[in-house]
């Protein structure tokens, strides 16, 4: 775990939205913790992967040497700085691993937000001060607050001090997770959750190592055990067209939570890939992994997906739905 | 009072009759989300789509020559008689003269004495922008006016042109002009536009509601009785009563010209019945024309009568005054003891009166307004604009007054979407569910209807303003924004506009404007003699701690607040000395009873409601000085004069960081800027409130710019918030978006608890909040209950006003690019939703620009 220098324990976030509706019931604030095991190759938030905090960097908005030229005058380093402009002037990149201190101090002086950072260290008062703000609204809609990532269960200890913070003031907890974690981790994180909301992106272990980096086994294996703690859980799967949208993968998968899990889940969202993030990964010096990929137009995409969930409701009685808009079954 | 106690339990007990709501569709019917208007047929009524099909989704028209001329030939025919008089005379000559039409498959008549879409015009007002304008090319389609246009014939022009020299020095505009001085003038709209108070200098103040109540119980033959008896009455030794018999003459006068509009129309229809072969069109024909004889004089019995009264009656007072806003009141409270009547006794069936409804929306639609070039760059495609008309709200006895009616008024807006009327639903703590969901599957629809107004703010806002309780339970929404106790109030709602951003400048800057300078026209009279438009408050420069900045602003405050209001005060007389009402008094409530004009303030409650624009551009200005210049000091003073009298060129880094999120902002529930915000809003409300006005009441701010900020913002030079030139100022109560980009960045719960932070209550003209939503941060179930209790928060905390835009900015976008693929695109503008392609470049750019409130 990470602490403040007056030895308070620190969570690492990447993002704060202070408005979520997709991720757990009603109005909620969701809260992304940086660091994530997995590599997804659709990834949306790729900022949220590297465990520590990270500059990104976005020429667009750089005011050029001439105008400006705060990084550079802030850099301790400044000859040797990391900091790299083109021929014009404009910041083209932060490079962190070489040289760099982590003062972060560029990011702090850039007026523009040129270079901006990717990861801020918060206590868990700081962050009830935030959540606190809307507990309203919560309240009036059945909402409550979301930790996400990257992956909660890394900061599994900072994560069940702040659900534990949330829930002594009457605040639903969810968490989404990949739960690829030590299942110790979770069962500690679960002490303080009200629901769940994970993944299954593919049924066939090889293939789900090929897209996420990780094989299923202990992703699968905590599932089970979250049943088994009579967790409220929500499954999701991004559906990606010719990576994860055959019948033969959704079947698999809606015999698992038929058959292993004895159909025992609130709800089987199936989410259509949305390209997104592509600027994000520009701005870490990335490529994309899925390249010009393309989904299948709309029309013919969401037919698809309404194929998909009318096979997993008639053949295998499970809740599914597509997209993140339907009401949960009331969780309390 | 002891009238509404009566009319209140009726409809109490009547509501429980129907313990659910019942209409044509289920409450929780859903349209789709961010469609707007791109169904094809959307009625279920073949009748309606029909008519549809028919109807020109625009605000652009033709000109009408013909009710100027009957009103010259009425003042030309009696020279001799006081103004109020030959005002009756030039009403009932147009009523009982001026061409009627009857349309196909319509069910209802009436019209502004022209066919569809003419503009009638009023030369009370002035005559000569309008035959200007057509010499110089500025009232049809050409590159200089490109929406809101209006074609003419050479007839057209000619007889306009031959009334020029009777109305020369006679109008509105030529009155005022006499009453004020350069010190009025410089800083209004005919010189350095610091406020706006030219609004009702070129047409009527509009913004009211009949006495619908009155209007249904005596009809115009009991009123014409009511008028007799109190002439009757009179001791005319009594110097006082004879300007009263005046007025109620000329009351006599407007009211026969109304009786014999009705029957004219029934004549009318009885010919067009006559002429017609298929037996049902001819029967409903007949019908019609039975409807137009009975209501001519007496009370209406039916559903159908009384939504026919209800729009020929309206139809009069616009053609009397084209004041904007001529509203419809509670419409599902006045109109629903004839519902409950014909229901009971099988005279109409739901299914009819849902078509009536509708119908009664196109003819609205139908009806249009002429404005001038200028006029049109501050309130785009607004058509007669101001048709508002209000379902839901509390009754007068303090209970929830839902009925069916505000049911199917919902439905007919999703059966119709036109931009007209101009809904506005009230809510409270206590409104229905079943209401909600039906305002939020409106809302998601995306036609930008029905507005939200707050019961449980609105009406402690009216009883500081010295309204009656009961009359304050019963307010209607007038325009866009106002509250309003409908046929009891003239309230010169939305008459000026104070910019509030621009008080700012000159507060720092020593009363100089930022950018003064030899391309000022004012330059010879102002600058180069040394003279500076505003009131000396210092420089920042020389400012050694925020409360200076605090007390120049204020003092600079009063100064413009004490012009505006004198100026405000001449334009109002002048409407007294010139344009009295007598048809509009016999439809308001207390002006038969006084023997007083309504412009006089003949009826029970006179305000006069002018409105601070550039709330958020004024708390992000305040905030960053603060910051940057007095708590941090990280810049000098004289360094932000100096980076904004450069228009930010130069100062680049400064520039991105005010616009940053380093500077406090107001929209992200930041207390800093939120204080400052409310202490500027408050500052202007301050210098506003309760000053005596001209007709008998006193003064009431307003806190919305409606479009007016985008007038006021091209206009300014740059602006300490980090605006540059010419760009709009912030929208009405919502925060700061700059090109550079949006000065919010928490979303809507952060937006909701900053805007009401500010006192809504104090702003007794009214305050707006637009909203906008992309669709999938409101779709499906998820997204409309999260919808509503969003605005059940905002309810709880006291914003008063909301409007909502749900259409995705790839649309708006796609619709900028080809207009023609989307010319049933209507949006919420601000007050009112608008076909998105008729509006300018810079309104659309605004709209396109709000912070879009997505979550995907």
């Amino acid at each position: 775990m990470l602490y403040s220098s007056s030895g308070e324990p620190q969570g690492l976030i990447f993002n704060i939205q202070e408005y979520t509706i997709h991720d757990g019931p009603g109005i909620r604030t969701e809260l992304f913790f940086k660091g994530c095991p997995l590599r997804c190759i659709w990834c949306s938030n790729p900022e949220g992967i590297v465990a520590t905090a990270q500059l990104g960097v976005y020429p667009d908005k750089c005011l050029s040497l001439e105008k400006c030229g705060f990084c550079l005058k802030g850099c301790p380093l400044q000859g040797a700085s990391p900091i790299k402009h083109d021929q014009n002037g404009v910041l083209a990149a932060v490079n962190m691993v070489q040289a760099c201190k982590d003062c972060l101090k560029c990011a702090d002086l850039c007026p523009s937000k040129a270079i901006n950072l990717w990861g801020k260290r918060y206590t868990v008062p700081e962050l009830m001060k935030i959540i606190l703000n809307y507990r309203n609204f919560y309240l009036k809609s059945g909402g409550g607050v979301t930790l996400s990532g990257g992956e909660v269960m890394l900061q599994w200890e900072f994560a069940s001090l702040l659900l534990k913070e949330c829930q002594k003031n009457s605040i639903h907890t969810c968490v989404e997770s990949a739960l690829h974690c030590p299942t110790e981790h979770m069962e500690v994180v679960y002490e303080n959750t009200d629901l769940v909301i994970t993944d299954i992106k593919h049924m066939d272990s090889v293939k789900h190592k090929q897209l996420t980096g990780v094989g299923n086994e202990l992703i699968l294996k905590n599932i089970r055990r979250t049943v088994e703690l009579n967790k409220p859980l929500v499954i999701r799967t991004p559906v990606v067209a010719d990576y994860n949208n055959d019948e033969e993968n959704i079947r698999a998968i809606g015999a698992f939570l038929r058959d292993e899990l004895g159909g025992r889940i609130l709800q089987y969202q199936l989410l259509p890939y949305r390209k997104l993030g592509t600027e994000k990964y520009k701005t870490l010096a990335v490529p994309y992994p899925m390249g010009d990929y393309l989904p299948p137009e709309r029309p013919v995409w969401e037919a698809n997906i309404r194929d998909l969930v009318d096979i997993l409701r008639t053949e295998f009685g499970l809740p599914a739905v597509a997209g993140a808009n339907h009401k949960l079954p009331n969780t309390k | 009072m002891s009238e509404n106690v009566l009319r209140s339990d009726a409809y109490a007990a009547a509501s429980q009759v129907d313990t659910k709501p019942q209409a044509i569709e289920p409450f929780d019917k859903e349209w789709g989300v961010g469609l707007s208007g791109n169904t094809p047929e959307p009625s279920p009524f073949p009748r309606i789509n029909r008519i549809l099909s028919v109807t020109q989704k625009t605000t652009n028209g033709f000109v009408s020559p013909e009710r100027a001329e009957l009103v010259t030939q009425a003042y030309l025919e009696h020279p001799e008689e006081p103004q109020i008089i030959k005002c009756a005379f030039g009403i009932k000559n147009v009523l009982e003269n001026s061409p009627l039409y009857v349309y196909d498959d319509e069910l209802i008549v009436g019209g502004l004495g022209c066919d569809k879409k003419g503009a009638p015009v009023h030369p009370e007002f002035g005559l000569n922008w309008v035959v200007d304008e057509m010499r110089d090319g500025l009232m049809d389609y050409s590159e200089k006016r490109t929406h809101d246009y209006f074609s003419y014939t050479k007839d057209t022009q000619d007889r306009l042109e031959a009334l020029r020299d009777f109305w020369n020095g006679n109008t509105v505009e030529d009155l005022t002009n006499v009453l004020v001085t350069e010190e009025e003038l410089k800083g209004s709209h005919a010189g350095k536009g610091v406020f706006f108070a030219d609004a009702y200098i070129f047409c009527g103040a509009g913004h009211l509601g009949l006495d619908y109540d009155r209007l249904m119980k005596l009809g115009f033959g009991g009123i014409r009785k009511e008028i007799e008896e109190k002439m009757a009455a009179l001791d005319l030794t009594d110097p006082k009563n004879l300007e009263k018999r005046t007025f109620y003459r000329a009351a006599l006068l407007a009211n026969e010209g109304s009786i014999n509009h009705c029957k004219r129309y029934a004549a009318l229809l009885e010919e067009k019945a006559a002429a017609t072969a298929d037996p049902v069109r001819a029967g409903e024909l007949k019908k019609m024309a039975g409807n137009c004889a009975w209501i001519a004089e007496n009370p209406p019995r039916t559903f159908w009568e009384a939504i026919q009264l209800v729009h020929l009656a309206n139809c009069m007072i616009l053609i009397e005054c084209n004041g904007h806003s001529i509203s419809y009141g509670r419409f599902d409270q006045y109109m629903y003891p004839f519902y409950q009547n014909d229901i009971k006794n099988g005279i109409s069936t739901r299914e009819q009166m849902q078509e009536l409804i509708e119908n009664f929306f196109l003819k609205i639609w139908d009806l249009n307004k002429l404005r001038s070039h200028i006029l049109i760059k501050t309130f785009g495609n607004g058509g007669i604009g101001g048709p508002a008309l209000t379902v839901g709200g509390i009754l007068p006895n303090g209970q929830d007054g839902t009925n069916d009616l505000t049911f199917m008024v919902l439905d007919a807006h999703a059966h119709v979407r036109v931009p007209n009327p101009w809904l506005a639903v009230r809510l409270h703590a206590s409104t229905p569910w079943e209401l909600k969901v039906k305002v939020a599957n409106c809302i998601r629809l995306g036609a930008g209807e029905p507005k939200i107004f707050n019961d449980d703010v609105t009406i402690p806002s009216m009883l500081s303003s010295g309204i009656d309780l009961m009359e304050a339970r019963d307010y209607q929404v007038v325009g866009c924004v106002e509250p309003d106790v409908s046929g009891k109030t003239y309230g010169w709602h939305d008459c000026g506009h104070m910019n509030m951003a621009k008080v700012l400048e000159l507060a720092i800057n020593d009363g100089r404007c930022f950018n003064c300078g030899d391309s000022c026209p004012r330059w010879e009279v102002c600058g180069k003699q040394g003279k500076r438009l505003g009131l000396q408050t210092g420089s920042l420069a020389d400012m050694t701690s925020f409360e200076q900045v605090k007390e120049a602003y204020d003092k600079q405050m009063k100064y413009w607040c004490d012009r505006m209001v004198t100026l405000l005060n001449a334009v109002d007389m002048a409407h007294q000395a010139l344009r009295p009402l007598p048809f509009l008094s016999t439809v308001m409530d207390g002006c038969v009873e006084k023997g007083l004009d309504v412009t006089m303030g003949g009826t029970k409650y006179n305000f006069t409601g002018p409105q601070g624009i550039g709330i958020g551009t004024v708390g992000d200005g305040l905030s960053t000085i603060k910051q940057l210049v007095f708590d941090e000091k990280k810049i000098t003073g004289r360094e932000l004069l100096d980076a904004v009298e450069a228009n930010w060129v130069g100062y680049e880094p400064l520039y991105a960081l005010v616009n940053s999120d380093y500077v406090h902002h107001y929209g992200n529930d930041d207390d800093y800027a939120d204080e400052l915000t409310k202490f500027g809003m408050d500052t202007y409300c301050k210098h506003i409130e309760h000053r005596p006005n001209a007709h008998g009441g006193f003064f009431q701010p307003g806190c919305y710019s409606v479009t007016v900020n985008v007038a006021h913002g091209l206009n300014q030079w740059a602006s300490v918030d980090g605006r540059v030139a010419f760009e709009p100022l912030s929208d009405c109560m919502g925060p700061v978006h700059t090109y550079y980009g949006s000065h919010d960045i928490k979303g809507p719960l952060a937006i909701c608890k900053s805007v009401t932070k500010l006192d809504h209550a104090r702003a007794t003209n009214g305050t707006l909040l637009n909203w906008k939503f992309t669709p999938s941060a409101v779709a499906g179930e998820t997204g409309r209950d999260n919808f509503i209790a969003l605005m059940d928060e905002y309810i709880q905390r006291k914003g008063m006003h909301s409007q909502f835009s749900v259409v995705s900015q790839e649309t708006l976008i796609a619709a900028q690019k080809e207009p023609d693929k989307y010319r049933d695109l209507l949006v919420r503008v601000a007050g009112y939703s608008a076909y998105f392609v008729e509006l300018n470049k810079a309104l659309q750019d605004d709209i396109i620009g709000r912070t879009s409130l997505s979550f995907d």
